[in-house]
């Protein structure tokens, strides 16, 4: 079997979801570090009601350029995410099948679920779970949420993000991400560097470099606001992207090197407060809404548990 | 006596590896305590642990535990019948409680008087009963150091819990936890297995887990680990199996099975604990060396199936560590491309801690302090200044970023590519040493000043600032760094004043940046770590603080005294004299009056004559010993004077009418405490 082309893998793992009961969704139209900021997962991740999602989502990372001179380093990579909330009692079971639907079979590779604690200080939150060894290389991220926005997660929602260049690479055997077959065409083979290459180049450029740092000083101010502005109006969705806004602000302007040790924790932590904020904004308005996606029991008492503490505050 | 065999298995989602044994040691004995508690005998348990089990096994736990009788009390027999010899409420209240007619009640004798009571039988308890809940209460008690929910419930475990499978003989006992139900179902290996695996007997459980590809003992995964990974070393190799990377190993697999690899020898001109970092700590691989200690490009990794294409597996993990060694091999070449001494620059912009400057301060505070002490340490300065320059430079090389348990090392391997000496590269090395309690001290003076320096610093500053260790909360590890100056110091700076040691890193800060009183606080934590330090020399804490009561503040001054009084204590005579110094001290406690020196016209009595007169032939060799560090020698000068002690108790009055002889008396005690306390303070130990 000749293998996955790069598109044919991302093709493989939507329908694979798609087809357990994910709603496949595209990806979010912001710049963001991860798939997990994306409110697919992120907001939906807070509050009682069900959700399963499967999406695409490219992820900036400024820091990481490397020119397009490093074989395994980029600052816009993809992640191929999963969210199946609440985590159903076989969701590795169906992890291990999605890689047998992508030919990679656990007789003949070494699959391993490798003790991983991940946690986001912007996002204010944490999760317990693995990195997935595929002979030795982590291919995957596996974690079942705690807590996001400074809130207990309650149902559970468990996570799945896949690197997807790497596990291309892996299923290609090729040593360079830019040597990576996107597709097969009639006119010839595309490759990852054929689409991204001169991306990686100039946005390397870009971001250590000509990122305007004044400029970008005063538009983490103003996305801080205006979340802030937009949450009083009961604007929930527009604040959170204004969250996302200021966190790759900061991003760049840490690729620049504009922010000293001290000053970067508390940049971080202003983030926090804002994902913190939205995130309770958004359990609110879900709740004026009667969290219409959750199992009644769990809506129910929800709601009970809401407002109970309103009427002891 | 009917006997089973016991058998409960908890299936998980992956445990983290490092956590299994302690889970199931936990399990194992929170299980047969209670099983001793509920009455019930067994011959042996064993406990199995594997990434997706934990599990105990007790073969021969009887069905039904003996019967027993107790005693129940009621009220006191002469409270149980009135004048008449009616029955009173109070017995009448006791008897229908119990369920018996008050004529059923026997008289029982305790200490407190004879009680109306009953003889009660108790059935013995029955196993499948009792079980269930000693479970539930025994894997309650497992620690989980991280707790976390999955799916849409409240209960809490390290990872999700799968499955719970309970036997008892051939019969499954009912257990719900975790919204799941016991059954006879486990699960065989993950993928070498299909299905669900029932088990008929619990007496079958570690062969069929065998059968279906997963062995549940950990010690069994061990050795096989063991002697497949050696058996892959080739002649005249030796692959090296570190006990702590070989639990961790056992704790990622169920199915053990090893398989060799390699990578480019051009890696090999990385300094060999790079390439082991990388091998070991990111990707747990073994590695191999030869006969002269020369590492082999290959790595043995253990995976957890046997592999239709091992090649697969054995390719995709060269393709992981290719990379990594690459990132080694390039950061050891850009690094070298600067001097060490060019990197102390960028040590400015590294912060040591928030008020304490940064590591290019701390550096230099270093210097100083070694400076200062090197004389004592007998170490040539001019070494001691060139290496203490350069010590903390690699914290700033992209290899030390990169590894940072690399420290030091990586410095003395660019030392010597810089031209340094031998002797300067391996100060550098070195001065992280003693890194735990056991290791070795540093292997010259020169090492070992550094290394007394850069704790000195840390721990006076560290306390300067006000971040005292407080529990289990020591963020610097002043604990460590405290043991360490001790067995150095100890070791070879053994005459030299705590405080001195200390000032000389206090006079390094401004007046302001630090306490006034850090060197006293740092002494007294140091003294303090002595019990520690002594512990597995088994010496005593009061031994310890009969030495340390003499106000001592020199280590090897305390040590001789210590010893001393080792080989001193036991006798017979050890504890008359510490008696005696309990009596004196005691006598001298009560008393305020101003005592001047012993008149002798006011000596009446024998026994204090021919005390006086011991007590003045003996002074002067116990002064001599004392201040020449002979305290055994001084020690048993003092034991000469046992005699005239116990006749001074038995035949003066101290507390004579005439306050003159009083006060005389008192003086005499009081010189003959200041004798002893030369040496140390017997009255601690006195019993």
């Amino acid at each position: 079997m000749s293998s996955l082309t790069f598109q044919e893998l991302i093709l493989g793992l939507q329908r694979f979801w798609g087809e357990n009961g994910c709603v496949v969704l595209q990806p979010l139209d912001l710049e963001v570090g991860a798939g997990t900021f994306h409110p697919a997962t992120f907001l939906r991740a807070l509050g009682p009601e069900n959700w399963n999602a499967a999406y695409v989502q490219p992820s900036r990372r400024p820091g990481d350029g490397r020119y397009g001179e490093n074989p395994n380093r980029l600052q816009h990579y993809y992640q191929f995410q999963v969210v199946m909330k609440p985590s159903p009692a076989d969701f590795q079971d169906r992890y291990l099948d999605s890689l047998r639907s992508l030919g990679l079979d656990p007789l003949e590779h070494d699959v391993r679920f490798v003790e991983d604690n991940w946690e986001s200080p912007t996002l204010g939150a944490w999760g317990l779970g693995w990195e997935v060894w595929l002979n030795g290389m982590e291919v995957s991220q596996f974690t079942y949420f705690q807590q996001a926005g400074g809130l207990e997660c309650f149902p559970v929602t468990g996570e799945i993000t896949y690197g997807i260049e790497r596990l291309a690479m892996y299923l290609q055997g090729v040593e360079s991400v830019y040597d990576l077959v996107w597709s097969e065409t009639p006119t010839g083979t595309v490759t990852y560097g054929d689409v991204f290459h001169q991306n990686e180049v100039e946005m390397s450029h870009f971001n250590f470099e000509h990122a305007d740092v004044p400029q970008l000083l005063n538009y983490f101010e103003f996305c801080e606001t205006e979340a802030e502005r937009l949450v009083s109006l009961q604007l929930v969705l527009p604040a959170y992207e204004f969250v996302m806004k200021a966190s790759h602000a900061f991003n760049l302007l840490d690729a620049r090197h504009a922010i000293g040790v001290t000053e970067r924790q508390r940049y971080i932590l202003r983030v926090r407060t804002l994902a913190r904020m939205a995130a309770h904004a958004y359990v609110d308005s879900r709740a004026r809404l009667g969290f219409p996606m959750a199992d009644k029991d769990l809506a129910d008492a929800a709601l009970a548990q809401r407002e109970k503490s309103e009427a002891a505050s | 006596m009917s006997t089973r065999t016991l058998c409960f298995e908890l299936g998980v989602e992956e445990l983290p590896a490092g956590e299994l044994k302690g889970m199931a040691l936990s399990l194992e004995s929170g299980m047969c305590k209670g099983i001793n508690e509920a009455g019930l005998s067994f011959e042996h348990s064993k406990t199995f642990w594997t990434p997706r089990r934990l599990a105990v096994v007790i073969s021969g736990l009887q069905e039904a535990g003996e019967a027993t009788t107790s005693e129940v009390l009621g009220p006191p027999v002469a409270a149980a019948t009135d004048n008449d010899g009616a029955w009173t409420p109070a017995a009448i209240g006791f008897a229908k409680k119990q369920g018996v007619a008050p004529d059923k009640l026997i008289a029982i004798s305790t200490p407190k008087g004879e009680r109306l009571g009953l003889q009660k039988a108790l059935p013995g308890k029955l196993a499948a009963d009792v079980v269930p809940t000693i479970i539930e209460t025994a894997v309650g008690q497992i620690p989980v150091s991280k707790r976390m929910r999955w799916g849409r419930a409240r209960h809490e475990f390290l990872r999700p819990v799968q499955w719970l499978m309970l036997l008892f003989g051939e019969e499954v006992l009912e257990l719900s936890l975790f919204n799941l139900n016991s059954d006879r179902l486990t699960a065989g290996h993950r993928f070498h297995s299909q299905g669900t695996v029932s088990l008929e007997r619990a007496d079958d459980y570690e062969s069929v887990l065998k059968a279906h590809h997963v062995i549940p003992s950990a010690a069994e995964r061990e050795a096989i680990i063991c002697s497949e990974v050696a058996a892959l070393a080739e002649e005249g190799e030796t692959a090296i199996i570190d006990d702590s990377l070989l639990e961790e190993v056992g704790g990622l697999v169920e199915f053990p099975v090893a398989l060799r690899g390699s990578f480019d020898p051009d890696f090999l001109s990385v300094p060999r604990e790079a390439l082991i970092s990388s091998m070991r700590e990111h990707q747990k691989y073994f590695h191999l060396e030869k006969a002269d200690g020369s590492l082999v490009p290959s790595f043995i990794t253990v995976s957890n199936i046997v592999s239709s294409q091992p090649d697969t597996v054995i390719k995709g993990n060269e393709r992981v560590i290719r990379p990594r060694l690459a990132d080694a091999a390039f950061f050891f070449a850009t690094d070298k491309q600067t001097s060490l001494s060019s990197k102390s620059e960028r040590l400015t912009g590294v912060t040591f801690q928030g008020k304490l400057g940064s590591l290019a301060d701390k550096q230099h505070r270093i210097k100083n302090i070694a400076c200062a002490i090197a004389p004592a340490l007998n170490a040539d300065i001019d070494i001691v200044t060139r290496a203490s320059g350069l010590i903390k430079c690699d914290l700033v090389s992209d290899m030390v970023l990169e590894f940072p348990e690399l420290q030091g090392i990586t410095g003395a391997h660019y030392a010597k590519h810089d031209g340094e000496s031998e002797l300067v590269a391996s100060i550098i090395e070195e001065h992280y040493w003693p890194k735990y309690s056991g290791d070795t001290l540093p292997s010259t003076p020169e090492a070992m000043t550094v290394a007394l320096a850069d704790r000195i610093d840390t721990l006076v500053g560290i306390f300067g600032i006000g971040e005292i260790p407080s529990g289990s909360k020591d963020p610097f590890a002043l604990r460590r760094a405290s043991l360490a100056v001790i067995r150095m110091a100890l070791d070879s700076a053994r005459d030299m004043p705590i405080r001195t040691l200390l000032s000389a890193g206090s006079e390094q800060f401004d007046t302001d940046q630090i306490a006034n009183e850090t060197v006293e606080n740092v002494t007294a934590y140091l003294l303090d770590r002595l019990p520690a330090h002594y512990e597995e020399s088994g010496i005593g804490v009061d031994v310890l603080r009969a030495a340390l009561e003499t106000g001592s503040d020199t280590f090897g001054d305390i040590e001789d005294r210590l010893f001393a009084l080792v080989d001193f204590m036991g006798s017979e005579l050890a504890e008359s004299l510490a008696a005696a110094n309990k009596r004196v001290a005691n006598i001298l406690a009560k008393s305020d009056a101003e005592l001047g020196s012993i008149d002798l016209s006011l000596l009446t009595e024998n026994a204090e004559k021919r005390l006086v007169q011991a007590l003045q032939s003996v002074s002067e060799d116990i002064v001599t010993a004392c201040s020449t560090g002979r305290f055994a020698s001084a020690l048993e000068q003092l034991a000469s004077l046992r005699d005239p002690i116990d006749d001074f108790f038995d035949q003066v009055m101290v507390n004579a009418d005439d306050p003159a002889l009083k006060r005389n008396r008192l003086t005499i005690l009081k010189q003959l405490r200041e004798q002893f306390l030369m040496v140390a303070d017997l009255a601690v130990l006195a019993r």
